[in-house]
């Protein structure tokens, strides 16, 4: 029965206990402000500024998860639009990805690897720079205040690091694959399409989850310089309307805060399922 | 119908010349195996004749016809791939009826192909599950059935056994002859596993360093290799190379000199062999206990015994290869003790300085010489 590796013990107690620490300190880290956003979310706006700070709230309730929705009455409006453009913004980057992150990964031609350089280059250039000449380009073509002016710059800043992600998926599909479909008399567009895909969904999932994460935190910027009709505004734009003019309503700001990323979880939720790792065993032998 | 014909096939890696000009005939329905150590081509060879590596000069003919610029599927062919390259995702199933699909097939003619495939293959109880849960015998008769459906005038196999262990190999060898015989189809096999192809091939095709060394049956190649390489290369343990000097040559062969004793070959030569150095060859099999023709003492360092064989390994006087014996199973001999052995003329190779052949002039009664005809090379 003692046949188990010696990997098993590969670290003494003492050693496993600052493993543990470590990641309980950087879990703290990364957890505590969301963690005291949701307490504040539950407490009464009185007891916010109480000295001695508590940090659990006395009496909580979720009274702030009902009042949200009256203090800014469109705020279901900045829930969607966040969503639809979300959306959009990832159906569009995998549409235009899955193909090019394909030809990159298999097709020799001229000038790939400066193209893929390119599109790092590209990831390189802060969000703030292109500002302006962003603004230029969308007055030019009459996209101000439409979802086109949100949607657009996001679909470009994420497509680099989109195709990067799944160029370097794909080559981790054997290519005996396609050889093989090419001898069976397959296209390049029936292979991608009935082989290729299908083996790399685990791949395309982590660049719609990316994308879609990177498209709900991203919209802020292009939302407030491309955009100023209500209608069209996502929600870190909608977040916005909790602040008065005298005070910020900040339990109602959280519990907004709380609902607005609710719909996105749900879908990394459901996409989830699709990363299962392993898919391709029994392709080849490795 | 499966002829292939490659005229003065050639290929370039920039400028470095992976084949030099191969010239073969396929006949209809033969099973022509290409043989040779890592690096000599020949897998390069055969994708190249499946329309995956393009082909720099020359001609590669299927039915007479030039398929150069064909893509697979237009040349007739089918390839099994070392490395299955089954479809991880599909069922046995559909990984089998993946080109009957490409082309659109209707459904109730696929389903019979299908099942015709996995009959042959003995996979019919697996046709529901995914690859991952077949063993490696099992995939690579998976992806033997996506090659039989298509029909192919021409099968390709690219060392599709290499990955299986020895006994699986071993089965899958004689399904594999079966197989050939029962759709009589051409088929075309690269290994570098000697053994497959001495056991396989109507016709071997030994390749070296881009080059065809000799094309023949099996036997003809263990009997009457063409030239060192070949006889290097085709029997195991190797054959034991010795350097002798020719002293004349004449009706009964050629007369060489070894250690001051001299012996007789009887091989074809010439008169301007005489007195030029040559290498006289002989299969560790060929070497018995006690005196022969050509008889010498020599000191085993190492013997393994097989159980049906004794193999000792000994290095002579002066030559730094090992000389190695096989002997019968029962052979009284230790190692570091001296043991007299002795080699018979008739078994004898004989090679001359650029190491091509002297034709053997033996009689080969212990040989069918209606198999060594089958390949007129």
């Amino acid at each position: 029965m003692s046949t188990q590796p010696a990997m098993i013990n590969r670290y003494r107690w003492y050693e496993l206990i600052g493993i543990y620490a470590g990641i309980l300190a950087f879990l703290t880290f990364i957890l505590a402000p969301f963690v005291e956003g949701f307490l504040v979310s539950l407490k009464p706006l009185s007891q916010l500024f109480s000295s001695p700070y508590r940090f659990i709230p006395q009496n909580g309730s979720f009274e702030a998860y009902r009042t949200m929705w009256v203090s800014v009455p469109g705020f279901a409006r900045y829930i969607f639009n966040s969503f639809f453009i979300s959306t959009i913004v990832t159906t569009v980057v995998l549409i235009l990805v899955v193909p090019a992150a394909y030809a990159f990964a298999r097709f020799k031609f001229k000038g790939s690897g400066q193209l893929l350089g390119a599109f790092l280059a590209v990831n390189m250039f802060s969000g703030a720079v292109l500002l302006i000449p962003l603004f230029r380009l969308m007055r030019t073509f009459g996209v101000l205040n439409t979802y086109f002016a949100i949607i657009v710059p996001g679909v470009a800043f994420l497509i680099p690091s989109a195709i990067w992600l799944l160029r370097t998926y794909m080559m981790r599909i054997p290519r005996e694959l396609d050889e093989a479909a090419f001898v069976d008399g397959a296209s390049h567009f029936y292979t991608l399409r009935r082989v290729i895909l299908p083996i790399a969904m685990p791949g395309i999932t982590v660049v719609a989850i990316t994308t879609f994460i990177g498209s709900y935190a991203q919209q802020f910027i292009y939302a407030l310089t491309f955009n100023s009709k209500t209608e069209y505004a996502p929600l870190p734009v909608g977040l916005f309307a909790y602040f008065g003019r005298q005070e910020v309503i900040w339990n109602e700001l959280m519990a907004a805060s709380f609902v607005g990323i609710a719909p996105a979880m749900i879908v990394i939720f459901f996409l989830q399922r699709y990363l299962v790792s392993g898919l391709t065993a029994g392709a080849v032998k490795q | 119908m499966g002829q292939l014909n490659l005229k003065k096939v050639q290929k370039y890696y920039g400028t470095f010349e992976v084949l030099k000009g191969i010239e073969l005939e396929v006949r209809n329905g033969e099973f022509v195996v290409f043989v040779g150590p890592s690096g000599c081509g020949k897998s390069t060879l055969l994708r190249m004749i499946a329309g995956l590596d393009e082909t720099s000069s020359g001609d590669i003919m299927i039915d007479g016809k030039r398929v150069n610029d064909l893509p697979p599927v237009k040349r007739g062919i089918a390839m099994v791939f070392q490395s299955y390259a089954l479809y991880p995702h599909m069922s046995v199933f559909e990984n089998i009826a993946f080109p009957l699909r490409v082309e659109k097939m209707a459904e109730e003619k696929l389903k019979a192909k299908v099942e015709n495939a996995a009959r042959i293959l003995h996979l019919e109880q697996r046709l529901q599950q995914k690859p991952g849960l077949l063993s490696g015998g099992q995939r690579q008769r998976v992806a033997i059935g996506r090659a039989i459906v298509r029909e192919p005038k021409i099968f390709l196999f690219d060392e599709p056994l290499s990955n299986l262990d020895a006994a699986l190999r071993a089965d899958m060898r004689i399904e594999l002859a079966k197989l050939h015989k029962q759709l009589k189809a051409t088929m075309i096999y690269v290994t570098h596993d000697q053994v497959e192809a001495m056991t396989m091939a109507d016709r071997i095709v030994v390749l070296n360093a881009g080059e065809i060394s000799q094309i023949g049956a099996p036997l003809e190649l263990y009997h009457k290799p063409a030239n060192m390489f070949v006889a290097g290369f085709i029997g195991n343990p190797r054959m034991n190379m010795l350097p002798v000097l020719c002293k004349a040559v004449g009706a009964g062969g050629v007369e060489v000199e070894y250690k001051g004793q001299f012996v007789t070959i009887p091989v074809g030569g010439r008169p301007d062999l005489v007195g030029q150095p040559l290498t006289l060859g002989v299969r560790p099999e060929h070497i018995h206990i006690g005196q022969s023709d050509l008889s010498m003492t020599v000191v085993p360092s190492v013997i393994e015994r097989l159980g049906a064989h004794t193999v000792a390994y000994a290095s002579l006087d002066g030559e730094s290869e090992n000389f190695c014996a096989m002997l019968p199973g029962s052979a009284a001999i230790r190692a570091d003790e001296t043991v007299p052995i002795g080699i018979a003329a008739t078994d004898c190779h004989l090679f001359d300085a650029s190491g091509i052949a002297l034709e053997r002039r033996v009689e080969l009664t212990d040989i069918d010489m209606g198999l060594l005809k089958i390949g007129g090379a």
